[in-house]
């Protein structure tokens, strides 16, 4: 097979040797522009401080706010070479739209700098994300390990409370959603027959902007102060009197946040203008309509969170008075805009795991999808909603009382198009011919994880009960069966389904069982006591709690240390398949959509033809029905393809 | 279908139901409600409940009845029925949920309305909260206690306010909750029921001392009520009545007033602390009061403790002082 067309160059970068490796974009140019960058910054404050005659000249909260938070990550985001085809296009110097020498991945070392392939960045976002999911859970076992017995034992509150916010934070903004990002980077451009994204070099700047936001989070633990303790939710007033650590908080958010925000971009104009002949709306596989809605959702709502941290931030560092009660400022204000985002944000890290659950269940049950088009709708229908229940976050934050009913049906009636979507995948699933590999299994925990987690979204809906159980281990528990049973069951789903496809190689389907059979136990084991804790009377985010709990919170704790020890199955399975597993064959599967209709892994332009788009993506057991059609054969006529 | 698979999905869901329904009515799960309002919150549970557990026994019947019976095996290459939907039933999952659901909104906002209703005569309290405790005053009779006592039987309403952060004042018995927020003021209604002691819960994480931030709520008759009104009115200005109406008390440990609070530094040993310092003891405890930070006991951190005691009237600073000298044993 050849990928070269003849009129662009696909040669990788030579790698420059000598004086010019440290002028050349890579981790060596950035290493010394990082500082560079915060040396200007640094520069720029002591003058403008000189100028203006503030006293002290050397202010280190705003130093590092201006240097550490915002112009050095410029400087290593220039110095690994992500703006050098922009700034030479600005300069005037000779560039060509179809360069494509940062394209592509023909050796390792190719995953390790700026790479425009979304194949190779969508390789890069799993990878990074899983880091973080690994400190992040090694955050929560560190504080569960705390709440085993009453009392404090291994740490103060301020560690505590630090360890309770950076784990959120990390799960929320450098795990879930940037892992649903990296599955659907390297899957929606091959399911829409596209030879990539529609900015590849925006989609490079993109993943590099998320690892400043999670070193960022990590480091503020070095902060003097400590890390950013007021919740991932940060809420003024605390968060504006807090230390160093929350204005790193407040900055770490915004790269993560823009970084969101530039992949959804992209990701709508490619789903827009870059399906295939043929791809209509109606034909694209319900996984690409669920990143549409997600998209959608990111565009719109993460510039809201965005807001609430600069005020945050400007309150802190600029004495503006946005949350200061006693200057005029509204501490509502906060949480109003904060839930415009952080509710929908919920959406954005569950609409993609329905995508991928759609793909897994009909695959796996050989049979259409039930109700495609109502399946389509009702995530349509969550979106629109999904923007309209954020005050149910604040039933007991003494907002406008008036505002609580109204709130509570929106909030209610999501159960409509979600339950839609239940039924719909039980309905696929009826007379088919059920397979149970390990993403169907992961596919199916989630459906009865979800279904107890959406229970429990309906108890906190009802305003009455929800004033008992608002801001105890009762939402601790909803949080994590909607979070960790719904999203994080749906990612390894996604992992274990697409793994032939990345990687070209299979995962111990043993293995798959054991990890999922131990996560879905330790799982339940850890988070369905929390429920009956906060009804009874445990606040959460306490270091300490009433003697009463203490037996019950050591079962949660060592069952949430077997959760961590499930993982370890699950990495060791990736590593050692990913470097010797049994070779796959491009469809091991038998699905219809268009990623499985090339090899595994795919070529560096995914197709060397674009496909033909001439039915459905779920046309099991319909006779002679096709997807596409390919020259090299009917593409989704379910033939055995060998590599 | 056959009727035979009907009945074999049938018995699964009342299997999982009665399982679940077991779990539900076995294991304890509200606190022994102490007010009118839990009792209301309790029925909107129960009705959440029911519901709930048909709709898991549904799921769990019709997932349960297919993994067992449409398992195919793993040479099995063939295809299911091409079954594409079904115009009725879809129709009806989308109409069915959003009439529960409605059910449940109506239950609830009755529930929340009735909740919110003081009635004509309400014992009137404001809680005012601040890093790390509970202040409780009685408008009427011009009483301010760390301690909420309630008459039983008889609504309250409570004002409550902040000083410093967002604080969340909770008592799981009472099953009513409200963000007590700087800059502006929220109400809720109580409605005790039951005579006894329950815990008063800070549920919004305020600082470093949140998890310590409680106290408790008394209900007693009224005769006591107004009795305990009376004693607190009469004592009302001497340090050892400050010391409580402060809130000192929720982190002190003090032999002389009672409390054994671990958050802060013992005040029996405060003789020797002001030692350490170099200070006379009534200077040091003044000191220590206005300025917080400046010393910090071995074992304890720096900004704990608020510096909104500077506030104080000179007058109850110098009572406070007093009382915590001479509480010291000496």
């Amino acid at each position: 097979m050849t990928t070269d067309t003849g009129h662009v160059t696909h040669e990788g970068p030579a790698p420059a040797r000598g004086l010019r490796r440290v002028t050349a974009p890579g981790f060596l140019r950035a290493a010394w522009m990082a500082p560079l960058f915060f040396g200007i910054g640094l520069g720029l404050v002591v003058f403008f401080r000189r100028l203006a005659g503030w006293d002290p000249v050397f202010d280190w909260t705003i130093i590092v706010a201006v240097g550490a938070l915002t112009t050095a990550p410029f400087g290593f985001l220039g110095g690994i070479g992500v703006f050098d085809y922009w700034l030479r296009y600005v300069s005037g110097a000779p560039t060509r739209p179809e360069d494509h020498s940062s394209h592509g991945a023909r050796r390792w070392q190719d995953y390790f700098r700026v790479n425009t392939d979304h194949k190779v960045i969508g390789v890069q976002y799993l990878v990074t994300t899983f880091a973080f999911f690994i400190i992040g859970g090694l955050l929560a076992m560190f504080f569960r390990a705390e709440l085993a017995r009453p009392g404090l034992q291994y740490m103060d509150s301020q560690t505590y409370n630090g360890l309770v916010s950076a784990h959120a934070v990390l799960m929320i903004f450098l795990f879930i959603i940037p892992a649903f990002a990296g599955l659907a980077n390297f899957v929606v451009p091959l399911m829409l027959g596209a030879p990539d994204m529609a900015f590849p070099r925006l989609n490079a700047l993109s993943f590099w902007l998320l690892p400043i936001a999670g070193i960022m989070f990590i480091s503020s633990f070095l902060a003097p102060g400590g890390a950013f303790a007021a919740g991932w939710t940060g809420y003024p007033s605390l968060a504006s009197g807090a230390p160093l650590g929350q204005t790193i908080f407040n900055l770490g958010v915004q790269w993560a946040g823009a970084s969101s925000i530039l992949t959804a971009l992209n990701f709508l104009v490619t789903i827009i203008t870059m399906r295939a002949p043929g791809m209509t709306f109606w034909r694209m596989p319900l996984l690409v309509w669920a990143n549409f809605t997600t998209s959608l959702l990111v565009v719109i709502a993460t510039p809201f969170i965005a807001g609430s941290q600069f005020f945050v931030l400007f309150d802190r560092v600029l004495h503006t008075n946005f949350f200061n009660p006693s200057e005029g400022g509204y501490v509502l204000g906060y949480q109003h805009i904060f839930w415009f985002y952080s509710h929908p944000a919920v959406y954005i890290m569950m609409l993609p795991g329905f995508g991928i659950v759609s793909e897994v269940i009909a695959v796996f049950s050989r049979k259409p999808i039930f109700g495609y088009r109502l399946m389509a709708l009702s995530l349509m229908g969550i979106l629109v909603l999904g923007f309209s229940v954020w005050a149910h976050h604040m039933f007991v934050a003494g907002m406008a009382p008036w505002l609580r009913v109204p709130m509570m049906v929106s909030t209610l009636l999501i159960a409509v198009p979600t339950g839609i979507k239940i039924f719909s995948w039980l309905a696929t699933m009826w007379e088919g011919r059920l397979h149970f590999n390990t993403p169907m299994l992961f596919a199916l925990g989630f459906i009865s994880m979800f279904v107890l987690g959406g229970l429990s979204g309906i108890y906190l809906g009802s305003v009455p009960i929800d004033i008992h159980a608002s801001d105890t281990y009762f939402i601790v528990a909803h949080i994590h069966y909607v979070l960790f049973g719904g999203s994080v069951l749906t990612i390894f789903a996604g992992i274990y389904y697409w793994f032939p496809k990345m990687t070209g190689r299979m995962y111990n389907e043993r293995l798959g069982k054991v990890h999922f059979w131990l996560t879905f136990v330790s799982f339940n084991l850890t988070f369905f006591p929390m429920h009956w804790l906060g009804l009874r009377g445990m606040p959460r985010r306490v270091s300490d709690y009433a003697d009463r709990f203490g037996d019950l919170n050591l079962v949660i704790t060592i069952s949430s240390f077997a959760l961590g020890a499930s993982t370890v199955v699950f990495f060791y399975n990736i590593i050692t398949s990913w470097a010797r597993g049994p070779i796959a064959v491009s469809n091991p599967w038998r699905s219809m959509t268009l990623e499985w209709q090339v090899s595994s892994p795919p070529p560096i332009f995914n197709f060397d033809e674009i496909p033909q788009v001439v039915g459905g993506p779920y046309e099991y057991g319909v006779p002679g029905a096709r997807h596409a059609v390919m020259s090299g054969g009917a593409a989704g006529a379910l033939q055995e393809t060998h590599p | 279908m056959r009727r035979g698979s009907i009945l074999r999905m049938v018995t699964i869901g009342v299997v999982a139901g009665v399982v679940t329904a077991l779990v539900a009515v076995l294991v304890p799960w509200l606190p022994t409600s102490a007010s009118e309002e839990m009792d209301r919150i309790e029925a909107v549970f129960w009705f959440t409940t029911v519901i709930s557990i048909v709709i898991f026994a549904l799921v769990t019947a019709v997932l349960v009845y297919m993994v067992v019976k449409f398992r195919a095996s793993p040479d099995d290459e063939s295809d299911g029925p091409p079954i594409h939907g079904h115009t009725g039933l879809e129709i009806a999952w989308t109409a069915f949920p959003a009439a529960i659901v409605t059910a449940i909104a109506i239950v609830s906002a009755v529930a929340l309305s009735r909740n919110g209703d003081a009635g004509t005569n309400p014992v009137r309290v404001r809680v005012v909260a601040q890093q790390f405790a509970w202040k409780f005053e009685y408008p009427g009779a011009g009483v301010t206690s760390g301690r909420l006592v309630l008459p039983v039987g008889r609504s309250t309403e409570l004002e409550l306010g902040s000083v410093d952060v967002i604080h969340s004042f909770w008592v799981p018995e009472f099953g009513q909750k409200s963000d007590a927020v700087p800059g502006i003021k929220t109400r809720l209604v109580i409605t005790p029921t039951r005579l006894g002691t329950f815990p008063v819960i800070c549920t919004e994480l305020c600082g470093l001392g949140h998890a310590t931030m409680r106290t408790e709520v008394q209900v007693v008759q009224q005769k006591e009520f107004d009795a305990w009104l009376a004693e607190q009115k009469a004592g009302a200005g001497a340090g050892g009545a400050l010391f409580v109406a402060q809130g000192c008390g929720a982190c002190h440990a003090l032999a002389a007033a009672g409390t054994d609070a671990q958050v802060g530094p013992s005040l029996d040993g405060v003789a020797k602390a002001a030692a350490t310092a170099g200070l006379p003891v009534a200077e040091f405890v003044r000191e220590s009061i206005l300025e917080p930070d400046k010393v910090i006991a071995a074992g304890y951190s720096k900004g704990v403790m608020p510096g909104t005691f500077a506030g104080l009237p000179k007058d109850q600073l110098e009572a406070l002082v007093a009382f915590v000298v001479g509480g010291k044993g000496s």
